[in-house]
């Protein structure tokens, strides 16, 4: 199979007229959900859709860093943390402390900050391979949220709200564009094979929408839909075989059932089923990479392998016209709350050198052009060390702050090379051009070329927005 | 350069700050200021009255001279929003006729922010044209930007003053700081230091050191002492409590009111009275689902033949009119299926199917009716459709560690009991909404199932998606947020209403104000009090383990007993084994302590005997210089007899064993999750938007004005002479389930509608208000309304006059004329195909191929999830149970059930989705299990059909189809039968011998996965 980029589009242009035309014509032109009773109601389909406003990226991949990386140790260099640094401080802001018990006296960063690129990016050796791509990237230094508790936290930046039930980001995403791919889901959640994430399959819930517009589960190794490969293998002539009867079967049942569009639906659900099966698979072989390539992503050696296979995977993804891909780590690798000097440089060991390939492949492809690329977390940290049980100052971590953190953006129609926002002295908060959480989805929706305002259900007379009723502002300062 | 949206986008951040982060005490210094300021430039406005000059003397006139009250501001208001806000109607709690109403605000504050129009409430709704609601009485831009320059000048009112006196503090700006930083340890609960800080009269007692306020001396306080020292809150110690720090602002917030002499307030909580209530209008009363059903006269229509009972003609009459009439009568196999799932969720069995068509009597529907009604499946089926309304769920959620509720299951089991025996709805809501206060369960001297149902069934607002069994998620919003979602709950489900907008603000579009979701809130405070609140930590099974605040001991006493006797009857295994092994020891160890004191020479051995013998403190000196010379090495403990006694070790570890083992059998307390008022609630302040921190007026508790006359208020008093709890529930229960009360049996009949016809009359099931969908047949809604209170709220009275009706007969074949003219089927011109539920299909694969379980009741059977996150149901001996028996984790969710759309409960479901998704078809197609059951399924047929092929073909369309195919599909079906023989034969590995049993049975496999993914299976016609 060739390596080329696919072109987007042509996937969806074969489908309507080619072999399986026949049902795709109402699978693409009503839905695979719904009745014949939902004429009133709004059409849930997946076919693409012209966004309202001329979009800048048709294509999101989210590099979501759940635990809440610290921004004052990667991006948010403070030098009066070294100058307070043993000073107490907790009582203060005790109010916005998580573990109240634990909090030690002002710490300065373990990290030393440098500037980058032509833009003068400050970035801390943490992330020494980042620090080359500075240059395509805009960070955001003044994002906050409202909650300094993971859960409710990561609800919000995920779904727009503190807790279960709404639509993710990705759902609204598709649910407003569509997809361009006829045979892998428009949303793809590429979790740690580690294990879930905080919030687990929450994260990825498409909510009141319907679960047409939910991730898809794409496991990185193995087969990677549940379902996709039987869990008994028969011999394919059988498949074929019982393929073909239960065909004429269910044919057989639509005939004596005349005006129920909602068989033919099923029908092409299983033809679908059966051309996932080979998409995903494609999609997956990294086999079809170079060796250089691989490389580049680290996925020949630890601790980039797992992170690695992730990103490429992205990439492939794509380009084969996935809308929405979106990636996990285990567990909260940036949830620092002891061993900051180490814990932390782990995790960017882990992330960093598969990210700025990601970004580096993106650009040579002319990916980049159409994709955006998201980083970030839930909240950041505090200025303040937490420290162990024990009160050993060399294992001190930071906690959870809610008032301030840094993401960044790159790819298409951003302003490359930017900062935007400022915190204060110590980093404990946003305090200059502010970003709210609804602030950074309605920045998100508006490169795909949507508005928060607009992109809505409605329900019982209230329209239901990612951005729910908070006032969200597009971040227009960091858009090119 | 920031456009005119940045700036008005900003200022909104910065009110909403304003609003979310200041407490009310500042609120009310800002409104001080606010007042100052206004009163300030009326003075100066009357004194340096610019002289009158005529426009045309200036050119910028209208810039310069600042509009006036009485000439500009005034008429405006009066023609464009007096409707609402003045002498008839209080909408928003605003009161826009005199300069004193304006000053006062609203239910969200403050409305007009003096210089400051881009901060104030009245100009930011005129503006972007949400006020007035209807459009074509929006003001014209003259009169918006008049508005906004009266209020950029300061907001003059002319001569008239502000009447209500400057803003002070009070004992309710206070109350409120202290319940939310002080109550959680001297408060309800807890009394530390003998010190309860809710109200006035506990300050002025105050505790051990004395009283905790001196009126007139704040500093001379100790509350305001310990408070300013940071002694008190204990800053370190207030995580453990879930409580933030005290903010200086409230500080002094309590200091000014002591300093005040901390007057009481005459403050009654705010509750409907015999005086009409201004904030709804009898035009509201008469929207049509607020107005008690009234039963119609049934129609008249041509074709009488087709009528079977009343709900026929309501059908017909619509469907004549529009040219249509009824389809055909769908035959009797269909009719069998359809209704066998209807009623059970399970398909029919093929001696049944038998049975049936074989019954020639007129009555045969009738009687079939009955047995699937007193099947004990039924419960299973209809009890799961309450459960979505109730948000059921075996696990907390909403935090990563998903704490199991390991009794959740008895309120399940109690629904579908409830179903089961036909329980009358209105008792139904009596006892889940406040079955705590029916009957007096403490001071029983039995538990009766009836008592235990009571108690039980109050599980119905215990489901709620709750983090607060964690300390960092225990906060007073979270609680809030539960407290929110069980009123969702109940808004939703029984209600019909979406209460939950009135949680901020007064509903947009339905007459819900503000205050009566707060009223209703005040109905429950005696259970859910959110400065007194009940964690729900988790009883980890053991029965000595950490335990539920929520859950109470009182299961029947005959569940008690045989939980006491089992627990007993090993405990005196236990000790069968216990005794004797002690006793054993004691000899043993006497013995070798004899051999050692004879190793002691011989003149001490008396004295050490005599030393032994008297206990410590009872010794003479030299006894005591002897134990601390010998004793030590004289004792022999178990391990070190266990060394010395290698016979004495074998039976030691046999019987500890043993013992461990049977403390393994022991069961936990068996325990009920519950909600139950406690007595002696904190008051209920309305949160102005919703937030905690901005609490204004203080209400009462009572139901939404516009289901009732707007002048009768709610009867609460307490249950049984002498009971603790406040009887609020009760009350509203009663006057809940009351024969003409609007809402309780339209909104419950159109659920029962929507379950057998697939659409409900009123499509938004949930939404009984203006913006849910009318009824269809309104008639019909409200013959069925009253037939149902009429019935004694019997449900299967619901049934059997719905299932029996020739509408629910009908064929669900689609003619060309009826989707032409009736194309989403709303007048119900045939019956609909629906697609079986995530239940109805994982139960009737388990059926169909014998492996389903029946046993019913109990603990929730495990999910199993495999590395890769397939989750699947842990089977028994037998098989699998029905779904309904599965454990709902809201973190593990069946991959069945996920894939064919089991909802996900936040917090509950009022009409789940049904979708075609390609992941159903990968299920159904590739899933191990499905492959499993196709195989018991053929050896099902295999036993059952052994004769011939046709015979096998035959049966698996019965068991499967739930009737006989015709010659061709016997024809297909033996025909793939030989050819998949023949491919199994040849893909079996060269060297075997063909083995054409094993070739035939995996054929027959081959054909009964397919038949189980096809769509006949899926669908019910």
């Amino acid at each position: 199979m060739s390596t080329d980029p696919i072109p987007r589009r042509s996937f969806f242009e074969q489908m309507v007229g080619g072999l399986y035309g026949a049902s795709l014509a109402y699978l693409l032109g009503r839905d695979l959900y719904g009745d014949e009773a939902q004429h009133a109601a709004p059409v849930f389909d997946l076919r693409p859709k012209p966004p309202p406003h001329e979009p800048r990226a048709k294509a999101v991949i989210h590099l979501f860093m759940n635990g809440g990386p610290s921004q004052m140790d990667l991006f948010d260099p403070k030098p009066l943390l070294d100058k307070l640094h043993g000073t107490q401080h907790y009582e203060k802001i005790a109010g916005e402390i998580e573990n109240l018990k634990d909090a030690g006296a002002i710490m300065r960063s373990p990290f030393k900050f440098a500037q980058h690129g032509q833009s003068g990016m400050w970035v801390s050796d943490a992330m020494p391979q980042l620090a080359r791509q500075v240059d395509e990237i805009a960070f955001i230094r003044s994002m906050h949220t409202t909650n300094l508790t993971h859960e409710p936290a990561i609800y919000l930046i995920q779904s727009g709200k503190m807790g279960p039930g709404r639509p993710a980001l990705g759902s609204w995403v598709i649910y407003g564009l569509g997809s361009e791919s006829q045979n892998l889901p428009a949303y793809v959640v590429l979790d740690d094979p580690l294990g879930l994430p905080i919030n687990g399959i929450e994260n990825w819930q498409a909510g009141f929408l319907p679960p047409l517009y939910q991730g898809t589960r794409f496991r990185s190794t193995g087969s990677p839909v549940l379902n996709l490969r039987p869990d008994v293998e028969r011999p394919g002539e059988i498949v074929a075989f019982e393929r073909d009867l239960l065909s004429r079967l269910d044919q057989a049942h639509k005939v004596r059932r005349p005006g129920q569009p909602r068989l033919e639906a099923r029908i092409a659900s299983y033809e679908l089923a059966a051309r996932m099966q080979l998409a995903a698979t494609d999609a997956l072989d990294l086999s079809q990479e170079t060796q250089a390539t691989q490389e580049a992503y680290g996925i020949n050696k630890p601790p980039t392998e797992s992170y690695g296979r992730r990103c490429l995977i992205a990439r492939r993804l794509i380009e084969r016209g996935v809308r929405f891909v979106q990636l996990y780590i285990n567990a909260q690798i940036w949830d620092n709350h002891t061993g900051l000097a180490t814990d932390l440089k782990a995790a960017c060991d882990r992330t960093d050198q598969p990210i700025a390939a990601l970004l580096d492949d993106l650009k040579q492809r002319g990916l980049m052009d159409d994709t955006l690329v998201i980083w970030g977390g839930e909240f950041g940290r505090l200025p303040i060390a937490q420290l162990p049980p024990d009160k050993d100052e060399k294992k001190a971590g930071r906690d959870h702050n809610k008032n301030a953190f840094t993401t960044w953006m790159a790819g298409a129609g951003i302003k490359a090379g930017t900062v935007h926002g400022a915190t204060d002295e110590l980093g404990f908060a946003a305090v200059e051009n502010k970003v709210s959480v609804p602030d950074w989805h309605a920045t998100i929706l508006h490169l795909l070329g949507l508005s928060h305002e607009e992109l809505y259900l409605e329900q019982n007379g209230l329209k239901e927005r990612l951005t729910g009723v908070s006032p969200a502002r597009v971040v227009t300062e960091i858009l090119a | 350069m920031r456009d005119g949206r940045l700036i008005w986008h900003s200022a909104a951040e910065s009110k909403r700050g304003l609003n979310r982060e200041k407490p009310r005490c500042l609120r009310w210094l800002y409104a001080g200021v606010a007042l100052v300021c206004c009163c300030s430039i009326l003075q100066s406005g009357s004194r340096a009255a610019p002289p009158a000059r005529d426009a045309s003397d200036l050119p910028n006139a209208a810039q310069e001279a600042p509009p006036t009250f009485d000439r500009d501001i005034r008429p405006i208001l009066a023609a464009k929003c007096l409707k609402c806000h003045g002498e008839t109607g209080r909408k928003g709690d605003l009161d826009l006729r005199t300069a004193a109403g304006i000053a006062k605000g609203g239910e969200s504050g403050s409305i007009v922010e003096p210089g400051n129009p881009d901060e104030s409430l009245l100009y930011e709704k005129v503006h972007d044209g949400s006020m007035p609601p209807d459009k074509k009485d929006r003001l014209s831009e003259t009169d918006v930007a008049m508005i906004r320059r009266w209020i950029e000048a300061g907001a003059a009112t002319d001569g008239e003053s502000a009447d209500s006196p400057a803003p002070t503090v009070g004992e309710h700006d206070v109350l409120p700081i202290l319940l939310r930083r002080c109550a959680v340890c001297h408060g309800a609960s807890q009394r530390e230091a003998g010190l309860d800080l809710r109200s006035r009269a506990g300050l002025l007692r105050g505790g051990k050191s004395g009283p905790a306020i001196v009126p007139g001396q704040p500093e001379e306080s100790l509350l305001i002492q310990r408070i300013r020292s940071a002694e008190m809150p204990p800053i370190k110690e207030l995580i453990e409590v879930s409580i933030k720090p005290i903010e200086p602002a409230e500080i002094e917030t309590i200091a000014a009111w002591i300093a005040r002499g901390a007057p009481e307030a005459n403050e009654e909580p705010d509750v409907a009275t015999t005086i009409p209530d201004p904030a709804v209008t009898d035009q509201e009363r008469d929207f049509w689902s607020f107005r008690p059903p009234v039963a119609a006269a049934t129609l008249v229509v041509r074709q009488t033949n087709r009528v079977r009972n009343p709900v026929d003609a309501f059908i017909l009459a619509k469907l004549e009119e529009r040219g249509l009439t009824l389809a055909p009568e769908a035959d009797r196999s269909t009719l069998h299926r359809r209704l066998c799932f209807d009623l059970t969720g399970l398909p029919p069995e093929p001696a049944q199917i038998e049975a049936f068509l074989a019954d020639t009597k007129p009555d045969a529907y009738e009687r079939l009716v009955e047995r699937l009604l007193d099947s004990p499946r039924y419960g299973e089926r209809w009890g799961r459709h309450w459960l979505d309304l109730a948000g059921y769920a075996d696990s907390e959620g909403k935090r990563e560690q998903d704490l199991p509720r390991p009794s959740a299951y008895r309120y399940r089991d109690y629904v579908i009991r409830a179903f089961n025996d036909d329980k009358p709805y209105d008792r139904f809501l009596l006892e889940q909404i406040a079955g705590d206060e029916l009957a007096d369960y403490e001071h029983a001297p039995e538990i009766t199932p009836e008592l235990y149902d009571n108690l039980v069934a109050t599980g119905f607002l215990r489901m709620a998606p709750d983090p607060t069994w964690y300390n960092l998620t225990n906060f007073v919003p979270d609680r809030v947020d539960v407290i929110a979602d069980e009123i969702d709950v109940l808004g939703s489900s029984v209600m019909g209403l979406t209460m939950k907008c009135a949680r901020c603000h007064s509903h947009k579009f339905d007459p819900l104000p503000h205050r009566d979701y707060y009223r209703l809130v005040a109905v429950f405070k005696g259970a859910f009090d959110e400065y007194d609140w009940m964690k729900s930590t988790w009883n980890n099974g053991l029965s000595h383990g950490p335990r539920s605040d929520r859950d109470l001991p009182y299961v029947t006493t005959a569940e008690r007993r045989q939980w006491e006797s089992h627990n007993a009857a090993l405990q005196k295994a236990i000790e069968a084994l216990q005794v004797p092994l002690d006793e054993l020891a004691a000899t043993l160890t006497k013995q070798y302590q004899a051999q050692r004191i004879e190793k002691l020479p011989a003149e001490l051995r008396e004295d050490v005997r005599a030393m032994l013998a008297e206990p410590a403190d009872k010794r003479t000196p030299v006894q005591q210089y002897l134990a601390e010379k010998f004793e030590k090495s004289l004792t022999i403990d178990r391990a070190e007899l266990a060394n010395l006694d290698a016979d004495f070790k074998k039976r030691g570890d046999e019987a500890s064993q043993a013992i461990a083992s049977m403390q393994g059998k022991k069961l936990p307390e068996p325990r009920i999750r519950a909600l139950w008022d406690r007595g002696d609630p904190s008051p209920t302040y309305i949160y102005r938007r919703g937030d905690y921190l901005t609490p204004a007026r203080l209400v009462g508790p009572g139901v939404p004005s516009v289901l009732t006359d707007g002048k009768t208020p709610l009867d609460v008093r307490p249950p049984w002479p002498g009971a603790k709890s406040t009887g609020r529930r009760l009350a509203f229960a009663r006057w809940l389930t009351q024969p003409d009360q609007p809402l309780t049996s339209r909104v419950m009949v159109n659920r029962i509608w929507k379950h057998h016809f697939g659409t409900g009359l009123v499509k938004t099931l949930d939404n009984f208000g203006k913006t849910g969908t009318p009824p269809t047949h309104p008639e019909l809604l409200d013959y069925l309304a009253t037939q149902f209170t009429a019935r004694g709220w019997s449900i299967k009275a619901m049934h059997r006059l719905l299932v029996t009706s020739a509408t629910y007969r009908q064929s669900s074949v689609v003619t060309l004329e009826a989707s032409r003219i009736d194309p989403d089927n709303a007048f119900v011109s045939r019956m609909p195909l629906q697609r079986l539920s995530a239940e109805q299909l994982y139960d009737a694969l388990l059926l169909v191929s014998g492996r389903l379980d029946e046993t019913r009741f109990g603990p929730a059977d495990a999910v199993d999830v495999r590395a890769d996150g397939l989750a699947t149901p842990r089977g028994t001996e037998r098989g699998w149970r029905r779904g309904i028996y599965i454990s709902q984790q809201r973190k593990v969710v069946v991959t069945h059930f996920e894939n064919f759309d089991f909802p996900a409960m936040n917090p509950n479901c009022g009409e789940r989705r049904d979708s075609t998704v390609t992941l159903q078809a990968l299920h159904l197609w590739n899933n191990g299990v499905v492959q499993q059951l196709a195989d018991s399924f053929a050896g099902r047929i295999e036993r059952e059909a052994a004769a011939s092929t046709s015979r096998q073909i035959e049966r698996i369309y019965l068991t499967a189809f739930g009737r006989t195919p015709n010659d061709d599909e016997v024809q297909v079906a033996e025909d793939a039968l030989v050819r998949l023989t023949g491919k199994w034969l040849a893909s079996a590995p060269g060297a075997a011998p063909p083995d054409r049993a094993a070739a035939a049975h995996q054929a027959l496999v081959t054909l009964c996965h397919a038949i189980l993914n096809s769509a006949e299976f899926l669908y019910v016609d």
